[in-house]
């Protein structure tokens, strides 16, 4: 009985409200509601073949947001997030923390940040409903104003407002990347796990200050929305060979722009991954161009022709 | 770090853990105990346990060890570190020995992110045949429905008549390099855009 009142409940009194809300109402609602609430969301992450199950909770702790997420496969792979730091715990290397207050590798930052930035680059379109790990689920579509970037639907939870799934999709509505609840649980209070995270001494921000900026690199062309985030110049991960780095963003879409001096081996000049991580590259006299991101390769090959040394 | 501490010390009976972190252990003599009791409750489970149960093994073992030469190779494995806290302070001069794999600064912390990115990259070089296809063949294909099991191999790499092996493998190594950067910059980046925010102007670009 009591469960029968609180469906209706929930289907017939936010219904009301909730008929005329316009999407982008429905997606600040979303950025508070991961902001806000306390929650244990049980994920599912599709990318090209592989599965990836994970566990992401959220919370407040004194004031202060607190989250964990755990990836349940393979070996250990654990972040916490306590206010605006975020450690990274996992199995071959210490502990480290970073300056962020967003743990990557869940819902893009975007979900939790201001809407009105990403109007530039997308219309917010109000779906249909359907259900989603047993909850109704309001749909919003982000479809990019241009050709430029990949486009993306967003079931809500009707009730709490948080994410139930995400999809990534081309212009022809193939799917990139899908990140699915399959399980949500409203909490009245923070977790033991996330009190003990808070309590915790976590490493030290890692420093980086070594970050030296990079040369003043312009483009003379950029999709409208992108902007640049980040410019350095270091050396890559495995190979270290030096490179100068810009960090380009529309909120959603990533992209991260190389110079290099040309290896011995051409890099193919493009490449698609199974995930929707594309790369493209030029050789500009003996340099070389590389760009990488979640986009069309075309937008890519744009970016790299357009820049130019100021 | 009790929580933490106690993975730790049950991840490094099962051989999981890096040097420092064996290190940071076995400085910690409160988790000896435990390292021991992990590995009497291991062998009872594999009924592997000794007809008599000699009490404190890892002493015992110290003291074994402290009489034998001090192993040179850094590749310790794992049990050997712990048991001895002394062996492990020679090690812990070895590892500064040693530190040519640690000294990337910043990009030291990225293995781990970098390590799915890799995984099913499609190589695909344009050739006079194909440049019909803007974008050469894409395997992007849906992927509700095909919830294939969890694999980590790479995709078949499409010859290329005009590159040799070495150059296809030094090709897809470049291809990695740039690959993981890009997914570890996703991760500091997001520092930055912190940053950002917090500032009314926005950031100034260069100096």
């Amino acid at each position: 009985m009591r469960l029968i009142l609180l469906a209706l409940l929930a289907l017939v009194f936010p219904a009301v409200a909730q008929e005329d809300m316009p999407a982008k109402v429905w997606l600040e609602k979303m950025s508070q509601a991961l902001k806000e609430k306390e929650f244990k969301a049980s994920i599912i992450q599709l990318q090209a073949d592989h599965i990836r199950p994970l566990v992401y909770l959220h919370g407040k702790v004194n004031n202060q947001e607190v989250a964990f997420l755990e990836y349940l496969n393979g070996p250990p792979k654990n972040a916490v997030r306590v206010g605006n730091r975020v450690t990274f715990i996992e199995h071959d290397q210490p502990a480290y923390s970073i300056l962020s207050n967003h743990i990557q590798g869940v819902w893009p930052a975007a979900f939790s940040s201001k809407m009105s930035d990403l109007e530039v680059g997308y219309q917010f379109v109000l779906g249909g409903r359907s259900r989603i790990a047993g909850r109704p689920g309001q749909m919003i579509r982000l479809l990019p104003n241009d050709e430029y970037r990949y486009g993306f639907q967003i079931w809500l939870d009707m009730d709490t407002y948080l994410p139930l799934r995400y999809d990534m999709l081309t212009q022809d509505k193939q799917l990139l990347e899908q990140l699915m609840v399959i399980e949500l649980i409203e909490l009245k209070e923070p977790p033991s796990i996330l009190q003990e995270a808070y309590k915790q001494e976590w490493p030290a921000v890692i420093d980086q200050a070594e970050r030296q900026d990079g040369q003043n690199w312009q483009f003379s062309w950029l999709p409208a929305g992108f902007s640049v985030v980040v410019r350095d110049h270091h050396r890559l991960i495995g190979s270290h060979e030096a490179v100068e780095y810009i960090a380009l963003t529309d909120g959603l879409a990533n992209i991260s722009v190389y110079v290099a001096r040309a290896g011995s081996t051409p890099l193919p000049e493009e490449l698609i991954t199974r995930n929707g991580l594309s790369l493209v590259s030029e050789k500009v006299g003996n340099a070389e161009v590389v760009a990488v991101g979640k986009v069309p390769t075309e937008t890519l090959a744009r970016i790299a022709k357009s820049l130019m040394l100021e | 770090m009790d929580k933490l501490g106690q993975e730790w010390v049950s991840a490094a009976v099962d051989g999981e853990t890096d040097l420092q972190t064996m290190a940071e252990l076995a400085a910690d003599t409160h988790s000896h105990n435990k390292w021991r009791n992990y590995h009497v409750i291991g062998d009872a489970m594999r009924g592997e346990l000794p007809q008599t149960m000699a009490l404190d093994l890892s002493a015992s073992i110290a003291a074994a060890i402290e009489l034998e030469p001090a192993i040179v190779s850094p590749q310790v494995s794992a049990p050997e570190v712990t048991v001895a806290p002394q062996q492990v302070a020679v090690n812990a001069g070895q590892s500064r020995v040693m530190p040519l794999f640690k000294q990337f600064g910043q990009y030291a912390i990225a293995a781990t992110v970098a390590m799915f990115a890799i995984v099913g990259v499609q190589n695909f070089n344009q050739t006079a045949d194909d440049a019909a296809s803007p974008s050469p063949v894409l395997i992007t294909r849906p992927l509700v429905g095909s919830a294939s099991p969890v694999s980590l191999q790479t995709g078949p790499v499409q010859q290329n008549q005009s590159y040799t092996n070495d150059q296809m493998n030094e090709q897809r190594r470049r291809i990695n390099t740039y690959i993981q950067d890009h997914m570890l910059q996703q991760r500091l980046n997001t520092g930055a855009v912190v940053e950002d925010n917090s500032e009314v102007i926005p950031v100034p670009v260069n100096q």
